[in-house]
């Protein structure tokens, strides 16, 4: 007996395809579902457009800054000292008396109130040092750079850091991650074993002794704290890979005769990337404030390069005369984790990943 | 329980291994001789040279028998004979220049170092001329001070402001310490230092902002304020978030409907059932925490100009005195590591189900 196709077969999947294609319906993915719940969370929305826009700003900084505020390294010898310390004005507010280092205090001996200058500069600082058409939204350092042109290029090494030690920690991490929890038995005790001896030094410290060993630089840097990050990532993932093992499609991966390494990548992966996601998005804000950290204290990018932590550690001086120098990086490096933060909390409710060990 | 421990201790000894193994690979590729490191621009005699050399177990040594002006063996006055320890080349003869003399090799190296370090001999400074041992026992009390000041702000702020957020749940306060403790993990934590300085030391001139005590105008216990809440500041948050969630959690089990049930008053249920529960887990954070803690915050300690081991470190790493930094950092681990084991132990004496858990395990 011979079966024969009808003239108007349709195979079943093309015809479900047809039918999808009919429907009015919008096609439902995991991702779109996602997007739309990320969308709906205004705090993680703001985090995004932050981030995009500090982004946008490091990446077309030549274009523009040092124009508009002034080179973030140059040191013009001639103004330096007239240009020293100036006190944050911005074009429009300068005859408000807003943020000029002025304040009327009561004179403890004579009772009476008076005007003084808390941060021994004044209101006619600008003029006094023949820069009357200046204006420094974020003041200047002692050397006369602008404080604004120098976070915006300090941007381009916090993010640059922040992503490039996250990838490598995140690389190392999910190799080490998969083959400790697909592998099994010595591999898993060998790999968790050595993430315990990673994970047994303090981690700011680890890193600051490896680059007291290799010296400072942003290539040394971003390695040192991605290599030294990976154990907690490798730890996050092996359980999320652990749980995806267990299901049935896994099995069935390998009863139609898919190897070892296509079922990690093709199958594992895909499932467990959301975990990735998440934990790397918050790991960009970690990323930052160590770098911050090393660049506090001299170990990080070198100067005149400008990075935000280095700015900090150089204001410490001037605590009392010039706050803006500290102010004014501390609120960057603050304002760029916490949206890194909150996009990486809005990220797992919206992918609905279930951190462990996190 | 003695089975867990067990475990656990065994657990310890390749993780301690693997710790030292780390530590000594750095000490071993610091650029650089260490005994230019040593001698600093000074030249020094091939003779002194060479005794660095020994001390520094950088060359193979062995005992040779002293020998008087006639070439007769010297005697000390137990009969014993004296020797002297001299560097030997690859045959095996003494030699009196460090060229010809063999380096020692990495594995006795190692074995020098890790005897040394379990007798608490790190090494000497380069600069101070002392054992590191010494120099680290006169600056850790200062860093263990900061670190229990520190402790008791976590525990009284963080415990109460996680408690207070989870039983007003959506108010104001919980608003508030969801907040603040958002933005307390994002900050740097040596900048939140700096703004506490500015703030109530340069402004309103109420607090000390910098050493510890030490020719002040200030009296001694002020100056532990500011450095603890910026040493606890990032883990005070987490501690609120933890005892926040972990309150909630357990304010969702039966057994604590059945207590509402009884018809307790609410301030009962949750001191004496949901708290108990909820704690064990914010216990251990701060146990592990207090390890971190006593690790020197190297950050703090420097805002703060605070002469704990954190700043020693710091100080040491500016002016390449590796024996400091790498002695400290064995030290800071070391402790860490054995802060960290007891934690786990005390866990599983506050939580049965741990230990239950793993002699089940180990039971198979």
């Amino acid at each position: 007996m011979k079966y024969e196709l009808a003239e108007d077969y349709v195979a079943p999947q093309e015809n479900a395809l047809e039918a999808s294609k009919d429907s009015t319906k919008p096609q439902r993915t995991l991702w779109g579902d996602a997007f739309r719940r990320l969308r709906r969370n205004k705090l993680a929305l703001i985090a995004s457009v932050w981030i995009i826009f500090v982004v946008i700003i490091a990446l077309s900084a030549d274009l523009w800054v040092p124009q508009t505020f002034g080179s973030p390294t140059d040191i013009d010898s001639s103004t330096s000292a007239a240009r020293s310390l100036l006190p944050p004005r911005i074009k429009g507010l300068e005859n408000l008396g807003i943020f000029d280092g002025t304040t009327d205090k009561k004179n403890l001996t004579t009772g009476e109130m008076e005007h003084i200058n808390v941060y021994q500069v004044n209101a006619e600082k600008y003029p006094n040092s023949g820069v009357q058409d200046e204006y420094h939204p974020f003041g200047t350092d002692l050397l006369g750079r602008d404080v604004m042109s120098r976070i915006i290029y300090g941007s381009r090494i916090s993010l640059s850091v922040g992503l490039l030690a996250t990838s490598i920690a995140v690389l190392i991490g999910l190799i080490m991650g998969a083959v400790a929890a697909y592998y099994g038995g010595i591999w898993d005790v060998l790999i968790m074993r050595l993430a315990d001896i990673f994970l047994a030094f303090p981690y700011v410290l680890f890193v600051i002794a490896v680059l007291a060993v290799f010296g400072p630089g942003f290539q040394n840097v971003f390695l040192a704290i991605g290599i030294l990050g990976w154990p907690s990532i490798a730890r996050v993932f092996r359980s999320a890979i652990l749980s995806v093992k267990e299901n049935d499609f896994i099995d069935a991966a390998r009863a139609m005769g898919a190897g070892d390494w296509r079922i990690i990548v093709r199958h594992i992966f895909p499932n467990s990337v959301a975990t990735i996601i998440v934990y790397a998005t918050m790991s960009i804000g970690g990323a930052i404030l160590t770098e911050s950290a090393l660049s506090f204290l001299g170990m990080g990018v070198q100067p005149p390069t400008p990075s935000w932590g280095y700015m900090i550690s150089d204001g410490k001086t001037y605590l009392s005369t010039a706050p803006w120098l500290m102010m004014c990086p501390g609120l960057a490096i603050l304002s760029t984790v916490l949206a890194f933060t909150v996009l990486g909390d809005g990220l797992r409710d919206a992918l609905d990943v279930k951190m462990k060990d996190a | 329980m003695l089975r867990y421990i067990l475990k656990r201790i065994l657990q310890f000894i390749p993780v301690f291994i693997g710790v030292t193994v780390i530590l000594f690979v750095l000490q071993n590729v610091v650029p650089g001789d260490p005994i230019k490191l040593i001698t600093g621009e000074k030249a020094v005699s091939p003779e002194v040279e060479l005794q660095l050399r020994i001390a520094n177990h950088l060359v193979k040594t062995q005992e040779f028998p002293i020998l008087d002006e006639n070439g007769q063996q010297v005697y000390d006055e137990d009969g014993n004979p004296q020797m002297v320890k001299r560097a030997v080349n690859s045959k095996g003869e003494p030699v009196s220049n460090s060229k010809d003399a063999e380096p020692e090799s990495v594995w006795d190296r190692y074995v020098y170092y890790i005897s040394g370090l379990l007798q608490g001999n790190l090494g000497n400074s380069y600069q101070k001329r002392r054992p590191v041992a010494d120099i680290f026992l006169e600056k850790y009390p200062y860093t263990i001070r900061l670190a229990l000041c520190g402790i008791v702000v976590e525990i009284i702020v963080g415990i109460g402001a996680g408690v207070i957020s989870a039983i007003k749940r959506y108010s104001f306060w919980d608003v508030l310490v969801t907040l603040s403790t958002s933005i307390l993990v994002a900050m740097p934590a040596f900048w939140l230092g700096m703004l506490l300085q500015l703030l109530f030391g340069v402004n309103l001139k109420i607090l000390p902002i910098s050493g510890a005590g030490a020719n002040s105008a200030f009296p001694e216990y002020l100056h532990y304020i500011l450095p603890a809440i910026t040493l606890a500041s990032v883990s005070t948050a987490y501690t609120a978030r933890i005892m926040r969630s972990q309150l909630l959690d357990v304010m969702n089990s039966d057994y604590i409907r059945t207590a509402v049930a009884k018809g307790l008053s609410s301030r009962k249920v949750i001191v004496h059932h949901a708290l108990k529960n909820a704690l064990i887990p914010v216990v251990t954070y701060i146990g592990i925490d207090f390890g971190s803690m006593l690790s020197g915050a190297i950050l703090t300690e420097t805002v703060f100009n605070w002469p704990g081991i954190g700043l020693t470190i710091y100080q040491a790493i500016m002016q390449r005195d590796w024996p400091i930094v790498l002695g400290g950092v064995s030290i800071i681990c070391i402790v860490v590591m054995v802060i960290s084991l007891i934690v786990d132990v005390s866990y599983a004496f506050l939580d049965p189900r741990i230990r239950y858990g793993a002699s089940a395990k180990g039971g198979k």
